[in-house]
């Protein structure tokens, strides 16, 4: 057994492979997380699921080995109060491996925009260090912290711990997640923060959508997951239009703003030519060395010319917020990118407005929807002349790329 | 008072259902003839006096007895 | 004999607390971002993994990003907040990619800061983009969990994400793409982490259905719920003999089952391994958002680095990088070239499996405008 610092690791020559080579290594990770808290348990510290990286390791080893997974799933959700936020694993090597046998993860809130301080960061840690295995990651898919593995009887110390961390650790207070048939954690891109290209306040959009549907967040009653991303441009740095339900994506409806003096200033270093006229996807700009001219009606937003010369030319200043419904993962119908609902909203009517929606949409889902049909689904089945009437919104032809090609249009108003 | 009776009684039968296995409460509103909505808030009631409980798969969510959660998490963390 | 009362934590007798929500994010802002929040007026690449942020008062931020593992240990991260407390009066972020960003106000101590990450976390400096002269570097790869933590993968993620990115370092470090790069992992195509928009993506796929253990079945299941998670209707129970039949035609691998039962593992050693696709995108830039496309439907799991998948994505992404003009993303690059010249030019294997015989998608779905990009 190699001994690293006075601690005993497991033999693993197939994960020690990928300790080699230069990016950073999640092994490295693990076996760094073993040593340490063994350490800081004969330093003294309280610890209540010592070797739990330990295990991770022997359990991980085994999976190379066998190219198979060695984890079964668990439903247990021990938060006093929640219906969310624990995804409950048991390993099926029990005997062999009795460190990990549970290895529950929870889910924690991150903060909007994943900002933090180190006090915050740090709460983390010490909650982590001596109630769980001492594994995160930052961050998971939806955008919670995820902290890796611990015993059902830890789930809801860890959940107080972190819940009165400013009394009992000095450190800031983080409630849990979601998971299940819930709202799922809500996130936003940096936004307003230091992005200039933020055409809505995401950070605060999110926050009052985490704050406000608290209940939805962490009580389960939907058909299945419902998420919300909110981007403050059409870069869509949270990739919002395929990863959630309802999507917020920041746009504007006037005139690029520029400024010429910069224009000219930025071609004394690039083509504007090249790298801006030409790939324009509707032709809208012309640049004849001197001036930079945009037909605004026939822009369309898409942010390119916007990207390549960020010191000249910013979003108009009409600026609010288009809506795409539908976005999800393959199962069951089909991968989906959202599409729109609600081609633009003004930035100051922007929350309440969607907290309209959002309701409506719930109320109807979880009437209209089928166990494990996401609001997609839902729309696809039944069609969106009805989505539109629980949205209460006309139709657009925004919302389309083309119209029908079939003429099978039902016409139930005349047929009732 | 009648009201308050028969909800007991509404309770009593939610557990037995749920004693059964774990529950989409949307499946068992149709099986009880209950609204949903009414469901939802009974069922909160019984997981906040410890007699139901939540299950998830992790992408979905059940609700049963606190006795079945038990039973069914003893079961798949055994080998 | 009556059990010692051992004493109790104070985190064991507290009253649990709910529904307080996540810290405001405000008092996660350094005060230069929150001073200058929603008054930003530019940005600029200074070099691989700096921005440099200005805003209207003037004020200076510098964001400087590192990639990370994702899965971190606590001891890394109080060694980030030891840095972070060094340089930066205790305040980062995180990006939606996996990475850690310090922000500084001070650019001479970039370099500094630069060297103790690298030799202290051996974390590498890069992932951005210097959009206005079209230089890009690769992005760091989100994924999903794997044979780390979850029940139903199709492949490891942190495993074949480490092998990747330690053969294409030097696309994270600096600038070598013509345009954007995104590439993501899902260990099952239940993909918890959804990559079906992204430039590259790698998705864990099973090849056979469960295998039922029905004495497990019997004594571990739940038999109506397990046949009512089956979302194709695949699953039928068998009062007579305690246990579920299976309908293999109607089955799409999905280990939902397996979840409510562990009586019927979904795993299968010689079976599982991953499928790839290619050219999908949400950002509305230039080109509208595109699902990716499957080009190679299954390369077998060969850990402990996937050395055939590893070639496979570089393959694609070195050929792509080669033959794009400047800001052409795979997505854009294959719609000027063709899928035929995709093939060719990749050496990838055309065969019926990418031909696409999944009939659940709605036709109606392709006329919906999966954009925010429109003239009003």
């Amino acid at each position: 057994m190699p001994v690293v610092d006075g601690v005993e690791l497991p033999e693993t020559p197939l994960l020690d492979e990928l300790e080699k080579g230069p990016w950073p290594s999640f092994v490295k990770e693990i076996k760094k997380t073993a040593i340490e808290q063994e350490k800081a348990m004969k330093a003294g510290k309280k610890i209540k699921l010592p070797g739990a990286a330990k295990g991770l390791l022997k359990v991980l080893e085994l999976a190379y080995k066998d190219k198979r997974t060695h984890w079964k799933h668990g439903g247990i959700v021990s938060v006093i109060g929640y219906g969310g936020g624990v995804i409950g694993r048991y390993c099926d090597l029990e005997d062999q491996i009795p460190e990990v046998w549970h290895f529950h993860t929870i889910r924690i809130n991150m903060p909007a925009g994943w900002f933090y301080t180190t006090k915050a960061l740090r709460t983390i840690c010490d909650v982590w260090e001596k109630w769980g295995s001492g594994l995160t990651n930052f961050h998971g898919s939806t955008g919670d912290i995820i902290l890796l593995g611990t015993r059902t009887e830890y789930l809801q110390p860890c959940a107080n711990a972190l819940a009165y961390a400013d009394q009992l650790y000095g450190g800031v207070p983080f409630d849990i997640g979601g998971s299940g048939s819930d709202l799922r954690t809500p996130s936003a891109c940096m936004g307003p923060a230091l992005c200039e290209f933020a055409c809505y306040d995401t950070l605060k959009a999110c926050y009052e959508f985490t704050m406000r549907y608290q209940n939805e967040l962490h009580r389960p009653m939907w058909p299945y997951k419902f998420k919300i991303k909110c981007s403050g441009c059409p870069n869509d740095c949270v990739a919002a239009k395929a990863r959630s339900d309802f999507a917020i994506i920041g746009t504007w409806k006037d005139e690029i703003q520029i400024d010429q003096e910069a224009v000219r200033e930025y071609a004394k270093v690039i083509d504007i030519e090249e790298h801006v006229v030409k790939k324009c996807p509707t032709k809208a700009i012309s640049w004849d060395g001197k001036e930079l001219k945009i037909n605004n009606r026939e822009c369309i937003r898409c942010m390119h010319c916007i990207n390549v010369l960020p010191k000249a030319l910013k979003p108009g200043k009409e600026r609010g917020a288009t809506i795409l419904i539908g976005g999800k993962a393959p199962f069951v119908d089909g991968a989906i990118i959202g599409w729109v609902a609600v081609p633009f909203i003004p930035e100051n009517e922007l929350i309440e407005k969607c907290c309209e929606m959002l309701e409506a949409i719930w109320e109807w889902w979880d009437e209209e929807g089928k166990f494990r049909e996401r609001v997609g689904e839902l729309i696809w089945r039944k069609g969106m002349d009805e989505f539109l009437k629980v949205i209460n919104q006309k139709a657009d032809v925004r919302m389309v790329y083309a119209p029908r090609n079939n003429p099978f249009i039902f016409w139930r108003e005349l047929n009732e | 008072m009648t009201e308050e009776i028969n909800k007991e009684e509404l309770k009593q039968k939610i557990l037995e259902h749920l004693a059964k296995k774990p529950w989409q409460v949307r499946d068992l509103a149709k099986v009880l003839r209950v609204k949903k909505k009414e469901l939802d808030k009974i069922v909160q009631e019984l997981i906040a006096e410890g007699k139901a409980a939540y299950w998830s798969s992790g992408s979905t969510t059940y609700v049963t007895t606190k006795e079945k959660l038990e039973e069914m998490e003893k079961k798949r963390s055994g080998t | 004999m009556v059990a010692q009362e051992v004493e109790k934590e104070p985190e064991e007798t507290l009253q649990p607390k709910t529904d307080f929500g996540p810290p405001h994010y405000e008092i996660m802002l350094h005060p230069v971002v929150k001073k200058n929040y929603g008054k930003w007026a530019y940005h600029e690449a200074v070099r691989p993994g700096v921005i440099k942020r200005v805003a209207e008062s003037g004020d200076v931020i510098y964001t400087v990003r590192f990639g990370t593992p994702r899965l971190l240990s606590i001891y890394t991260v109080r060694e980030i907040c030891e840095i972070a407390d060094k340089y930066c009066d205790g305040y980062l972020r995180f990006t939606s990619r996996h990475n850690v960003e310090f922000i500084l106000t001070d650019p001479d101590k970039i370099e500094p800061l630069i060297k103790e990450v690298q030799e202290k976390l051996g974390f590498p400096c890069g992932g951005t983009r210097d959009t206005t002269n079209a230089k890009y570097c690769l992005s760091n790869i989100i994924h999903t969990q794997g044979w780390v933590h979850c029940h139903t993968p199709a492949t490891d993620a942190s495993g074949i994400v480490k092998s990747v990115m330690d053969e294409l370092y030097d696309y994270f470090t600096d600038y070598k793409l013509p345009a954007q790069c995104r590439i993501s992992l899902a260990c099952c195509a239940n993909m918890c982490g959804a990559v079906h928009a992204s430039d590259i993506s790698i998705v864990g796929v099973h090849r056979k259905v469960p295998k039922i253990d029905d004495d497990a079945v019997r004594r571990t299941c739940e038999i109506p719920s397990t046949v009512a998670a089956c979302p194709t209707g695949a699953l039928k129970p068998d009062m007579k003999r305690k246990t579920v039949v299976l309908d293999k035609d109607k089955c799409m691998y999905c280990g939902n089952c397996y979840t409510m039962c562990p009586g019927m593992p979904i795993f299968d050693p010689d079976n599982d391994g991953v499928a790839i696709l290619v050219a999908g995108k949400v950002s509305d830039a230039r080109y509208p958002p595109q699902l990716s496309k499957v080009v190679v439907p299954w390369i077998g799991n060969n850990p402990p680095r996937w050395p055939e998948v590893v070639q496979t994505i570089k393959k694609i992404l070195e050929t792509w990088a080669t033959h794009a003009e400047k800001y052409e993303r795979i997505a854009e690059w294959v719609h000027r070239i063709g899928w035929e010249r995709f093939f060719e030019l990749t050496g990838l294997e055309f065969t019926e499996k990418l031909i696409d015989d999944y009939k659940r998608t709605p036709y109606i779905y392709a006329s919906y405008r999966t954009s925010a990009a429109f003239r009003w």
